[in-house]
């Protein structure tokens, strides 16, 4: 049984006028949601307002008992419970990618979406989009979302190189959610210890905050502090977009149904 | 706003104007925004997408090619006076004066605009190609191979690989300390991780002890239990 504890902010920034980022968080079902959205008018902020509710809701439907053998797109290479997010996340692009034919300012909405997941003495992370995730363990800082952007990708290709694109591609994404009939996510599965910490943002954070700052900011402050150092280290920096963070902190890992013998052999060491 | 001129062997037949923000196809099916019914056109030939007053040609594949100035494209972007050619059709691209000026790549910063992978991966590879240019991405798999109990390899094809004495583990290894649940491997972006999980017996690295994660090279060697193992990463070709 994993505990965890969190805390998340979502910040308009210095420049714009609304905030189409959006987050969610549930330290008991252990589901935490970061999407920015795009697109005109008031397209993204319903486009990001709708990953959130409908990842959620199937989240919440698999956590009373619903099975995911039916899902399409069942991936062998993951788990059953990364199955469960990952068709959460291509339900909410059918969702957007319907909903934005049905209105001329929601033509070609759209939205990021990074996820986290904890189950089973695992942490299942997945996104579409450039929103990052960080795993913070044994004093190191590692990624565990894949960029989803033209440059990202040309880095890829060619490693060590030069981008050729210019300074207009900055934001250029090459996956979103809505924007096409089906989607890819990128999705990771790995063992969760006590003390790991996760941290999630919007590019709001990750354009302005480097992943060295993020890991000392997170290692020394508990999670609410932590989100609003960053959030102000972000605006201080220009705030030139929304700003989003979540920090998650495992505080526990009581053991499960572990064996008899493990127990006994625990407290044998404690002793040495 | 860029126009489209298209001619059967010289004769003016019709004129198309291109919206940003829009994506013209061509092709003989009557799906098409521009249909073209001769013979040597594909159902779905090609099309044209706009990225911010660019506008970026891409064939779809069709069986006998797409050509812009009389050289074969897999995907090119646009320029004034470009003479695209499908079959016996020619398409004049043409940009009126005022508009090639303003046609400068205006700030994105405000927005986020999506580039769909496929055209994205075509122009990377160069924009004029001749023939059909494949993609092939090299991707790589960690592979386990056993140097105990008869030999044999194992494909890390999951993202989380769990090893230990348990039946439902991927891995089972047999061991009087081995836990149930004992170690991990996972997939992540910067390569392959082996945790340890639980169990008295922990896994070890090139003699190494694991307490929590390692990250492993090519020709670590792991032990745990009855079970000793080489990893590797070998080449998997997809297109």
């Amino acid at each position: 049984m994993i505990v965890v504890e969190s805390a998340g902010i979502t910040d308009v920034g210095r420049r714009r006028t609304k905030n189409e980022d959006a987050l969610f968080r549930d330290d008991d079902v252990r589901l935490y949601l970061v999407a920015d959205g795009l697109g005109g008018h008031q397209a993204g902020e319903v486009a990001s307002r709708l990953v959130i509710e409908t990842i959620r809701g199937c989240m919440q439907e698999y956590h009373r008992g619903a099975h995911v053998d039916t899902f399409e797109g069942y991936d062998l290479a993951l788990s059953d419970e990364a199955n469960k997010l990952l068709s959460s996340i291509e339900r909410a692009n059918r969702e957007v990618n319907q909903r934005s034919s049905q209105q001329g300012s929601y033509r070609r909405m759209g939205s990021t979406v990074s996820a986290a997941y904890y189950c089973n003495d695992a942490l299942i992370t997945a996104n579409v989009g450039d929103s990052p995730i960080w795993l913070i363990h044994n004093g190191g800082i590692e990624t565990l979302s894949v960029l989803h952007t033209a440059v990202a990708e040309q880095a890829a290709l060619h490693p060590g190189e030069q981008t050729s694109l210019g300074p207009e591609f900055r934001h250029v994404l090459t996956r979103a959610i809505g924007i096409e009939a089906t989607v890819k996510a990128d999705i990771f599965e790995v063992p969760c210890f006590a003390g790991d910490i996760l941290v999630m943002g919007s590019d709001g954070l990750s354009g302005k905050v480097s992943s060295e700052e993020i890991l000392d900011l997170v290692s020394r402050a508990r999670p609410e502090k932590a989100c609003r150092l960053l959030v102000d280290l972000a605006n201080e920096r220009g705030g030139d977009d929304n700003i989003t963070v979540i920090v998650a902190r495992v505080t526990a890992l009581r053991p499960g149904a572990r064996s008899v013998m493990a127990r006994v052999w625990k407290w044998f060491r404690k002793g040495s | 706003m860029p126009s489209l001129s298209l001619r059967y062997e010289g004769e003016w037949v019709n004129g198309y104007l291109l919206k940003d923000g829009t994506i013209l196809t061509i092709g003989r099916s009557k799906s098409n925004d521009v249909v073209i019914e001769n013979r040597g056109v594909s159902g779905h030939h090609a099309k044209i997408d706009s990225l911010d007053g660019r506008f970026l040609l891409t064939d779809l594949q069709s069986k006998n090619g797409t050509f812009v100035n009389d050289e074969l494209i897999t995907s090119c972007w646009l320029k004034h006076g470009d003479v695209i050619t499908i079959a016996k059709h020619t398409l004049c691209f043409d940009v009126t004066a005022s508009e090639a000026s303003a046609a400068a790549p205006a700030d994105l910063s405000e927005r986020t605009l999506i580039m769909d992978t496929d055209d994205y991966q075509a122009m990377l590879a160069g924009s004029y190609s001749k023939g059909a240019a494949e993609n092939i991405k090299k991707e790589m798999v960690g592979v386990l191979s056993f140097m105990t109990g008869g030999g044999g390899e194992f494909r890390l094809t999951k993202k989380l690989t769990n090893i230990g004495k348990g039946s439902f583990n991927d891995i089972v290894v047999k061991g009087f300390f081995v836990g149930k649940a004992s170690a991990s491997i996972s997939q992540r972006p910067a390569g392959y991780y082996l945790s340890y999980v639980a169990g008295f017996s922990k896994p070890k690295v090139n003699g190494k002890a694991v307490k929590q994660s390692v990250k492993l090279e090519d020709f670590d060697i792991i032990e745990l239990g009855s079970k000793k193992m080489q990893f590797m990463q070998k080449p998997v070709y997809k297109k």
